[in-house]
C-alpha cells in the first residue's frame, strides 16, 4: 500500500507540486515564528543574574552627547560623586551606584578580545563600587569592587560565570590575567566572578559579561550616564520628585530621567513581544488561508477522482479505505513538503547563519512546524476525505 | 450462486418516483455466461449494480452463494466485493495515473499480502489477456481493445469466481470486441468463472449460454 | 466585449460558492496586511500637517565621522550645523533652515502628580518650515532664541496636563528644573513623525549647558526648506561639495579624516538611519527595493495559495472549456475571459480587503497604541492598495491561465480519464 500512495503522488507531481511548494512555504512561515518564540521563552527560563524589583534607573544628560566623550573630566566626575552621595543619604535608598547601561534597556558596548589565542565576545559595562548591591548581583567567587580599588597599578574586572568558563575552562579565575593590555592600557585581572547578568533582559540570551571599574577621583575619572538607585520596598512614586528636585540642586546644568526598572522592563518586552505577536498574528491568518485554499484544492482533486473513487469502491475498498487512502496520500504530499522545508532550514546551523540560536531551540521549532503542518493537513483533509468515503460506487461509474 | 428474489429499485427525486427494477427474481448458477439484453434505460445496469452490491434494492432480496446480503454493513460488502466480484466497464475505467500493472494490482491493495505476491497475480492476470509486454505502460499509451484487456486482467486479478461486465464491448470495434468476447468465452469455459454480462449487441449475447430481457424494469422473458 | 467577460466572469463566480469565498478571504487579507503597513508608511513619511512642504523639504539626520581606525555615527551636533548647514540659506533656491533637537523625554512635577514629556529645542525659524496648527497664541521667535528668552510652545494634550484644558498662553510650566512662559499652543503631532513630534518646544539657547555648541555629533537636525521641488537634487549636491569642505576643518583630523552624510527626504533620511553600511549613493532606492522584496516575500504564499486555487478552478471547468473550443472559441479568448476572471476576483477582494483595513485602522487609533495615531486611508493608499491588487490578480493568474491554454480540447471535453 504503501508503495502504492507514493506511485500515486509521485505520478500526479504536476499537480501536487504547488501543493508541496504550498506546504513547504507554510512550514517556513511557521519555523519562523515558532522558533521566534520557543527563543524567548527558553531565555525567559534561565536565571537573569540581578534583582530589578524596587531599582529606579536614573539618565544623567549632562549637556553633552556621548559621541564627544573623550577622556578624564575630573570636576564632572566630582559632581557624579556628589550627586551618588546626596542620593545615598535618603532615608528610602538603600543602594545607589552609577553604570555606563541599564539592565533591560537599548544600547550598551560590545567588545571582542583575544585572550590567550582565543578570540572572545562580550558585553561590557562601567559601574561604580556600588553597583553589585544596587543590583542585587551574586558573587560566586572572589570579591567585588571596592572604592580603593581604582587606585591598583592593574586594572581590577568582574566577569560573570559563562565569560569565566569560556576563557578558563574549569579553573578558577579569580586573580588571573584576563589577556594582554593593550597600548595606554593597564593589565586586566580578575578579581571576582558573579553568576549571571543579563543585561538585555530575560528575552535575550545570556552572553559573557564584564564589569570595569570607573573610579570618580584621578584624572581617568569622568561621570556616567546612568545612576541606579534600589529604593526602600514600598517607597511612593512620590519620592521620584524628592530625588530629581535633590539632583537638579547637586548639578543645576544636567537632566535627569527617573525610570523605575520594572518599567524599563516592560518596554523592553513590548520592544521584543510585539514583533512577534504581529509576525503571530499575520501567520495565523496566512495559515488560515492556506488551510482554507487545501480544503478547496483537495476537494476539486478528489471530484476529478470521483470514478477512480467508484472503481476501488468496486474493487472491493470500504468507506474506511478509501478514507484512509486520502488521508494517507495527503500525509505523503504534506511529508514531501514538511521534508523540503526541512533541508532549507537545516541550512540555518549548516552555514551557522544564526549564532544565538542553540540546538535545543532548533530543534523545538523545527519539530513545532512539522506537527503544526501536519495538523493543518490532516484537519483540511478530514472534510474532504469524508466527502470521498461517502461517493457512491454505482452513480460514480455510471454512464455519462 | 447468484439469486434474488423479488427485487424492486426505485429512484426517488424532489417529486419524481421512478421504478428502474419491478419485481425481479433471478437465479444464476455457478459457471454459467448469462447476457443481460434491453433497451437504454430498461435497468440493465441498475440490475448489474444490485448483483454487484454496489447499490441495494429498495425491495427484495439479494444473495450471494445463498447468503443474503442485506444486513451486510459497508466493510463486509466491500470485503464481499473484493473476494467474490470482479467488474468490467463499457468505459474501462483505468486510473490514467497508474501504470498497467499497477491498475491491475488495485483489487489486491484491499486485501492482506505482501507486495510480491501482488506483483506476482498482477502479472499473472496480465499474461492471461495476452498483455505481458505492455505492464509498465500508462492506459493512455494503449489502444481500446488493449485498456478493456487491462480492465479484464483488473477484474479477475483476485480469482473472483463472478465476473460482471457492462458493456464490455460498446466502445470497441468489432474486431476488438470479438477479441474481449473471446477472452471472456475462454474464462467462462477454463476457469469455470461466472459472468454476467449486460450489452446492446445480439451478436455478443448469442454467444452467451443464456439471455435475460429487460424491458422498463422488467423481465420479459 | 468586456462587458460579456465581466458577466461571465460574475455569474462563474457565483456558481461555485466555495471557491470563491476562499480566494476573497485570502485576496482580502493580503490586502488588509499589505495595506495596514502602507498606511503606517504613508503616516510617518507622508506631507502631512505640520510637515505640510514635506516634498519640498530636506534634513540632515545623520552625520559620519570616519578614520582610519574609528567610526562614529550620530545625529549631527550644532556645531557642525551651524558653520556648515546654516550658511545654505544665502543660496537661492534655500527659502529657509531650521534647527531642532532630537526628541528627548523630560519630566515635570505638578502638585506630586508626574508629567512626562517630549520636548525639542530649536530655532526660531523651525515655525516658518513646518508648519504647524495654532490653537491658542503663537511661535517663538528667531530674536527669542538669540536672546534665551524662556518661552514655550506647548500640545494641546500637555495643555490639557497643566492647565486642564484652559487657556495657557502667559502662564509658566515648570519642564526638567526649568521655567517656560507658555507663547503658544499647537495641535498634538502623531509621535511617529520623526522630525515634528514632540508635546514642548523652546529655544536652542535656553539648554542648561552650553556645551552643545562645540558638538559636531549631538542630538540636531536642520530642516532645509527649499523653493520648489526641482530644487532638491542641486541641493543635495551643494551639501555634498559643502561637507567635502568641511572634512577639512574636522576638529580631530588625527581620528576623524572623512565625513558621510546626505540632505535626505525625510524617506531617505530613515534609509540612511535603518539600513546597514553608510552608503552615500541612493539610500531611498534601497530602502524602497528592501521593502518591495519585503511586500513580495509577504506575498509568496498568498500567490501559492491563489495560483493552486485558480488551477482547481480550471479543471473543475475543463469539460466547459472543452466545449467552448470545441465550439471555436480560440485559447486566445479562453485565457482572456479568465484572467478577467480573476482579476474582477481580486478586485472584488481588494474591495473587502480596504474595508477591514479602514475597521482596523479605526479599532487601531481608538486604542492609543501609538500615541496621537490617526492612521486613515486616503487616496494615495487606495491607489497602492489597487496597484498591489492588480498586480496580485495577474500574477496569480498566469500560470493557471498558461495551464488553460495548453488543455486539449478532446482530452478537456472527456475529462481526465479518471
Amino acid at each position: 500500500m504503501t508503495r502504492h500512495l507514493f506511485k500515486l503522488v509521485w505520478n500526479r507531481k504536476r499537480s501536487n507540486a504547488l501543493m508541496i511548494l504550498e506546504i513547504c512555504v507554510s512550514f517556513l512561515v511557521v519555523f519562523g515564528v515558532a522558533t521566534l518564540g520557543l527563543f524567548f521563552l527558553d531565555n525567559y527560563r534561565q536565571p537573569l543574574g540581578f534583582e530589578w524589583k524596587d531599582v529606579w534607573s536614573v539618565r544623567v544628560d549632562i549637556g553633552k552627547s556621548g559621541a564627544n566623550l573623550g577622556g578624564g573630566e575630573p570636576e564632572q566626575a566630582a559632581i557624579f560623586a556628589r550627586l551618588l552621595k546626596e542620593i545615598r543619604s535618603f532615608g528610602a535608598v538603600e543602594a545607589a551606584a552609577g553604570s555606563a547601561v541599564i539592565p533591560f534597556d537599548q544600547g550598551g558596548m560590545t567588545g571582542s578580545w583575544t585572550i590567550d589565542g582565543k578570540n572572545v565576545q562580550m558585553d561590557f559595562a562601567e559601574v561604580t563600587p556600588g553597583f553589585a548591591e544596587a543590583m542585587g548581583l551574586k558573587m560566586v567567587a572572589g570579591r567585588w569592587f571596592q572604592e580603593a580599588d581604582s587606585a591598583l597599578s592593574w586594572e581590577p574586572i568582574v566577569i560573570d560565570r559563562d565569560l569565566a568558563h569560556e576563557v578558563y575552562g574549569s579553573g578558577d579565575a579569580v586573580g588571573k590575567p584576563f589577556g594582554k593590555p593593550g597600548a595606554e592600557e593597564r593589565q586586566r585581572r580578575v578579581i571576582g566572578v558573579v553568576s549571571d547578568f543579563r543585561k538585555a533582559g530575560e528575552l535575550m540570551p545570556n552572553g559573557n559579561f564584564m564589569f570595569v571599574l570607573k573610579g570618580m577621583e584621578g584624572p581617568e575619572a569622568r561621570p556616567l550616564r546612568n545612576l541606579l538607585v534600589r529604593v526602600r520596598p514600598g517607597t511612593p512614586a512620590e519620592f521620584e520628585e524628592t530625588l530629581v528636585k535633590r539632583m537638579q540642586a547637586v548639578a543645576p546644568e544636567w537632566s535627569f530621567e527617573v525610570r523605575p526598572l520594572s518599567q524599563v522592563r516592560a518596554t523592553s518586552y513590548h520592544f521584543f513581544l510585539t514583533p512577534l505577536i504581529v509576525a503571530g498574528t499575520v501567520s495565523f491568518f496566512l495559515l488560515l488561508m492556506v488551510g482554507l485554499g487545501l480544503i478547496g484544492v483537495l476537494w476539486q482533486n478528489l471530484l476529478q477522482r470521483t470514478r477512480e473513487i467508484g472503481l476501488r469502491r468496486a474493487a472491493g475498498a470500504s468507506r474506511t479505505a478509501v478514507h484512509r487512502l486520502v488521508l494517507l496520500e495527503q500525509l505523503v504530499v504534506t511529508s514531501l513538503g514538511v521534508l523540503l522545508g526541512t533541508l532549507l532550514v537545516v541550512q540555518i546551523p549548516v552555514l551557522d547563519l544564526i549564532g544565538v540560536l542553540s540546538n535545543r531551540v532548533f530543534a523545538s521549532g523545527l519539530l513545532l512546524a512539522m506537527v503544526t503542518m501536519y495538523l493543518i493537513s490532516l484537519l483540511c483533509t478530514l472534510y474532504p476525505s469524508t466527502l470521498a468515503s461517502r461517493i457512491q460506487p454505482a452513480e460514480a461509474l455510471r454512464y455519462e | 450462486m447468484i439469486n434474488l428474489q423479488q427485487v424492486s429499485k426505485l429512484y426517488r427525486t424532489d417529486r419524481v418516483e421512478t421504478t428502474a427494477l419491478d419485481n425481479i427474481n433471478l437465479e444464476i448458477g455457478k459457471g454459467e455466461f448469462v447476457s443481460v439484453m434491453g433497451p437504454s434505460g430498461c435497468g440493465k445496469s441498475t440490475l448489474l449494480n444490485l448483483i454487484g452490491l454496489l447499490d441495494e434494492p429498495s425491495r427484495g432480496k439479494v444473495a450471494l452463494d445463498g447468503k443474503a446480503i442485506d444486513r451486510y454493513g459497508d466493510s463486509a460488502l466491500a470485503q464481499v466485493r473484493n473476494e467474490r466480484l470482479g467488474f468490467v466497464f463499457q468505459q474501462f475505467h483505468l486510473v490514467s495515473d497508474l501504470s498497467v500493472v499497477d491498475n491491475v494490482e488495485i483489487p489486491l491493495l484491499y486485501r492482506k499480502m505482501s507486495n510480491k505476491e501482488r506483483r506476482k497475480a498482477a502479472l499473472a492476470a496480465l499474461d492471461r489477456v495476452g498483455l505481458s509486454s505492455r505492464t509498465h505502460h500508462f492506459p493512455t499509451q494503449l489502444s481500446g481493445g488493449q485498456q478493456q484487456r487491462v480492465a479484464i486482467a483488473r477484474a479477475i486479478v483476485g480469482k473472483p469466481g463472478i465476473l460482471l461486465a457492462d458493456e464490455p464491448t460498446g466502445n470497441l470495434d468489432s474486431q476488438m470486441g470479438d477479441e474481449i468476447m473471446s477472452i471472456l468465452e475462454d474464462l467462462n469455459a477454463n476457469e469455470k468463472t461466472t459472468i454476467v454480462m449486460v450489452t446492446h449487441d445480439p451478436r455478443m449475447a448469442d454467444k452467451t449460454h443464456r439471455v435475460i430481457r429487460l424491458f422498463d424494469g422488467r423481465q420479459v422473458q | 466585449m468586456i462587458r460579456n467577460y465581466l458577466k461571465v466572469a460574475l455569474k462563474i463566480l457565483g456558481r461555485r460558492k466555495f471557491f470563491t469565498f476562499i480566494s476573497l478571504f485570502g485576496i482580502s487579507v493580503t490586502l488588509l496586511v499589505l495595506l495596514l503597513a502602507t498606511a503606517l508608511l504613508d503616516h510617518v513619511f507622508a506631507a502631512q500637517s505640520p510637515e505640510i512642504h514635506a516634498n519640498r523639504m530636506l534634513g540632515i539626520y545623520r552625520l559620519t565621522m570616519k578614520g582610519p581606525e574609528n567610526t562614529q555615527n550620530s545625529q549631527p551636533g550644532y556645531a557642525f550645523l551651524d558653520r556648515f548647514v546654516r550658511p545654505m540659506t544665502k543660496l537661492p533656491s534655500v527659502e529657509r533652515i531650521a534647527l531642532v533637537t532630537e526628541a528627548q523625554d523630560v519630566v515635570s512635577f505638578l502638585n506630586g502628580r508626574k508629567i512626562q514629556s517630549l520636548m525639542r529645542r530649536a530655532d526660531g525659524e523651525l515655525w516658518r518650515v513646518l508648519s504647524f496648527d495654532f490653537v491658542e497664541g503663537g511661535p517663538f521667535t528667531v530674536a527669542d532664541n538669540e536672546n534665551g528668552r524662556m518661552v514655550a510652545v506647548i500640545s494641546e494634550t500637555t495643555r490639557e496636563l497643566f492647565f486642564g484644558g484652559r487657556p495657557a498662553v502667559g502662564k509658566t510650566i515648570e519642564v526638567d528644573g526649568q521655567r517656560f512662559r507658555v507663547a503658544g499652543v499647537v495641535r498634538d503631532v502623531p509621535i511617529l513623525r520623526y522630525s515634528s513630534s514632540a508635546d514642548v518646544w523652546v529655544p536652542i539657547t535656553t539648554a542648561k549647558s552650553s556645551a552643545y555648541k562645540q558638538e559636531w555629533l549631538g542630538h540636531f537636525t536642520a530642516l532645509i526648506l527649499a523653493r520648489s521641488h526641482a530644487d532638491l537634487p542641486q541641493i543635495k549636491a551643494e551639501f555634498q561639495f559643502i561637507l567635502r569642505g568641511a572634512e577639512k576643518q574636522l576638529p580631530d583630523p588625527k581620528t576623524f579624516k572623512f565625513l558621510v552624510a546626505g540632505a535626505d527626504t525625510l524617506f531617505e533620511g530613515a534609509a540612511r538611519m535603518f539600513l546597514p553600511g553608510e552608503s552615500v549613493v541612493n539610500p531611498g532606492g534601497r530602502l524602497r527595493a528592501v521593502l518591495l522584496a519585503l511586500m513580495i516575500g509577504f506575498m509568496l504564499l498568498p500567490t501559492i495559495n491563489l495560483v493552486n486555487i485558480n488551477l482547481s478552478r480550471i479543471l473543475d471547468r475543463a469539460s466547459e472549456i472543452g466545449v467552448r473550443r470545441a465550439f471555436g472559441a480560440s485559447s486566445r479568448t479562453l485565457v482572456g475571459q479568465f484572467l478577467v476572471e480573476n482579476l474582477v476576483l481580486t478586485l472584488i477582494g481588494a474591495a473587502i480587503g480596504l474595508v477591514l483595513t479602514a475597521f482596523v485602522l479605526h479599532a487601531f487609533n481608538a486604542s492609543g497604541l501609538i500615541e496621537h495615531a490617526s492612521l486613515q486611508l486616503n487616496f494615495r493608499i487606495f491607489l497602492y492598495g489597487l496597484t498591489i491588487a492588480v498586480f496580485f490578480g495577474i500574477f496569480s493568474g498566469v500560470y493557471p491561465a498558461w495551464r488553460m491554454s495548453k488543455l486539449h480540447p478532446v482530452r478537456a471535453l472527456r475529462g481526465r480519464s479518471i
